[in-house]
């Protein structure tokens, strides 16, 4: 048995391991020939490599700073495998006035391990507004969100560039993807409303294209337009973007073709029903993420660096140390370089 | 300091890394010491360096973190700041200038060519965690030139016909166990700003890691860092001008990812925008 953690612990296969991380890696990153899952491969390879290492080798034994830097760098790669076995990550468009709810969140990636209990999250979005600099140089964005709690009541948290806001493990933080939402009405033909929203490409990045397709109800496709009186954007001044207050239209259009003009509060007759434009909103974009490991990985590779600093204090320093001595007894203005 | 000013002490400082240079070239031809000359230029264009970040500072509000003239000025300034510094602490170095203050002329060079005009941070720079990063990326290069200036003389030296000229690496021993400090103190400071990098990254984005060039090329760096260490206690009889050339291609490697890489993608990392 120990000749086998022996043979695993060999320094060759380490050597091995660090290029096969560092391919898998920049190809994985670079390209799509390889997924970056693949990573998980010379990590393993590494892990019982330094594992078996550090049971066996002597250079551990004696050298405690070496020691310390390995078994940090051990539970890096541990911490590492337990975060992609656990960790979510995925995104979220808020419309103001709109309550989370979980089936929103498109999922981009959710680890077969992960624990997380997104049901219990319970908040409002409410107003924002984000400073742009001319050149359309994004700046602060301010916002404020109602976190309700068990007994329903309400508590207002400021949401900006350097503050999120975590519920249970998830983080919630705001991108630089946010832009206008319709809220549509629908009618029938036995007169039952129903109101829902449409969200408009990210803005300012798509100012040109504020259009979106949407169905109907009664199914029937449509594109809407949104035409705003005063586009806030502005190229060679300072503006803010926020819940627009100006006037607005929205252009209808079915199979090709514009079949209507309609101004808030107005509506279009379409087959099935009617709709109505209510109001002119903006969402807001927020990535969630879930890294339940994250603040031991941060331990760990703190035990690791600090298992450098040993090292390079107890192996390095002194040799140094004791021949820079000599060299300045040796010539003592310094000037100790030159034929 | 007015931009135009600062262009104009650009151009002061881009002359004395380069006087630096030739004088340094010239007393290796010459078969001479150069230090004193060499070293009081460095100085010089540390000092203007350092007063050009500051005076930028001041009028933008801000810290040279950003554009690829931030990050030319700023490396210039740290670079020559960190060689000097380890000259002082580990005098074999000094001869190691001959490869270093070429390599600071070219970064001052450089600068003189991109665009000076300052771009306002994105919010989600203002965070102490990136000083911590930057302070550590910059420590790492400035520690890593010098060890790969180090490592270069002795492979010079060793081609050298002329051995009275290379007379200026005379203890190539302790030039030798001054690579490999140094080196090792540069994979120290680069792995804490791979560390800090993540906590910033976190912080800002709410993600550590995220594949972005600069990252991926970081980690690629720190693993060959990781590598030539591992190699060299594994092959005990690993020839030493191997281990100084592979010094050389790490630094090649770190160079290219620090400026190559933000040159191509435009920002330092791709979250930012
Ligand atoms: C994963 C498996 C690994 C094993 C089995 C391992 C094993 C060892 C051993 C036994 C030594 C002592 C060598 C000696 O002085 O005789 C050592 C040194 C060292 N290792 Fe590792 N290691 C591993 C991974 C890594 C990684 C991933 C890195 C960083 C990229 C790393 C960086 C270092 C450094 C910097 C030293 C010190 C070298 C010196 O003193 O100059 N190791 N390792």
């Amino acid at each position: 048995m120990m000749g086998l953690v022996r043979k695993l612990a060999s320094l060759k296969l380490t050597l091995i391991g660090m290029v096969a991380l560092a391919v898998v890696s920049l190809v994985g990153a670079r390209t799509d020939a390889v997924d970056l899952v693949w990573t998980i491969v010379p990590l393993v390879l590494l892990s019982m490599n330094l594992a078996a290492a550090i049971l066996t080798n002597r250079s551990f034994r004696t050298q405690t700073g070496l020691l310390v830097f390995h078994v940090g760098l051990l539970l890096v790669f541990a911490l590492i495998g337990l975060t992609v076995a656990t960790r979510f990550n995925g995104r979220v468009e808020m419309l103001q006035g709109e309550a989370f709810d979980p089936s929103m969140l498109e999922v981009d990636y959710r680890g077969p391990l992960h624990g997380g209990d997104l049901s219990a999250i319970r908040f409002v979005q409410r107003d924002f507004e984000v400073d742009y600099l001319p050149g359309i140089v994004r700046q602060e964005t301010r916002g404020v969100i109602d976190i309700v709690d068990d007994a329903g009541g309400q508590r207002r948290h400021m949401i900006g560039d350097k503050q999120g806001v975590e519920f249970g493990g998830f983080r919630f933080v705001a991108t630089a993807n946010k832009g206008f939402a319709l809220v549509l009405g629908w009618e029938d033909a036995s007169g039952a409303r129903q109101f829902g929203a449409v969200h408009l490409p990210s803005y300012p990045k798509h100012d040109w294209k504020q259009v979106n397709d949407w169905t109907t109800p009664a199914g029937q496709p449509v594109r809407l337009e949104l035409e705003l009186e005063e586009p806030p954007i502005v190229t060679d001044a300072a503006w803010t973007l926020r819940r627009p207050t100006g006037g607005y239209r929205v252009h209808v259009q079915a199979a090709g073709a514009e079949i209507g003009v309609v101004s808030p509060g107005e509506s279009i007759e379409l087959p099935g029903g009617r709709l109505i434009v209510a109001d002119l909103r903006l969402w807001m974009g927020y990535s969630v993420d879930y890294y339940p490991f994250l603040p031991w990985m941060f331990v760990a590779a703190m035990l690791a660096i600090g298992g450098l600093a040993i090292h390079f204090g107890t192996r390095y320093l002194p040799q140094a140390e004791r021949k820079t001595e000599a060299v300045i007894q040796e010539a003592p203005d310094g000037h100790v370089i030159g034929a | 300091m007015s931009l135009v000013l600062e262009q104009q002490v650009a151009l002061v400082a881009a002359a004395l890394l380069a006087a630096a240079t030739l004088v340094r070239v010239w007393a290796f031809a010459a078969g001479r010491s150069g230090d004193r000359p060499t070293f009081a230029l460095l100085m010089a264009a540390v000092a203007v360096l350092g007063a050009m970040i500051a005076g930028r500072w001041i009028r933008e509000g801000q810290g040279p973190f950003l554009t690829m003239y931030d990050v030319l000025l700023s490396n210039a300034f740290s670079l020559g700041l960190l060689f000097l510094l380890v000259s002082w602490r580990l005098p074999v170095v000094r001869s190691a200038s001959l490869v270093a203050c070429p390599v600071l002329a070219v970064l001052g060079i450089w600068m003189l060519v991109v665009p000076s005009e300052g771009v306002p941070l994105p919010p989600t720079f203002d965070n102490y965690w990136l000083w911590v990063h930057v302070g550590a990326g910059k420590l790492f290069l400035g520690v890593c030139l010098a060890s790969m200036s180090a490592a270069a003389l002795l492979l010079l030296r060793q081609r050298a016909a002329d051995s009275r000229r290379m007379a200026m690496a005379r203890d190539p021993e302790e030039l030798s166990r001054a690579v490999w400090l140094l080196f090792f103190l540069a994979f120290v400071f680069h792995s804490f700003m791979l560390v800090a990098g993540a906590v910033w990254a976190h912080s800002a984005w709410g993600r550590y890691w995220s594949w972005d060039p600069l990252e991926t090329w970081t980690l690629a760096t720190w693993l060959l860092l990781g590598f030539i260490l591992h190699a060299r206690a594994t092959f005990k009889g690993m020839p030493e001008n191997l281990g100084y050339s592979l010094v050389i291609a790490s630094f090649v490697l770190a160079f290219l990812t620090f400026f190559g890489v933000p040159l191509i993608n435009n920002a330092p990392h791709k979250g930012v925008m």
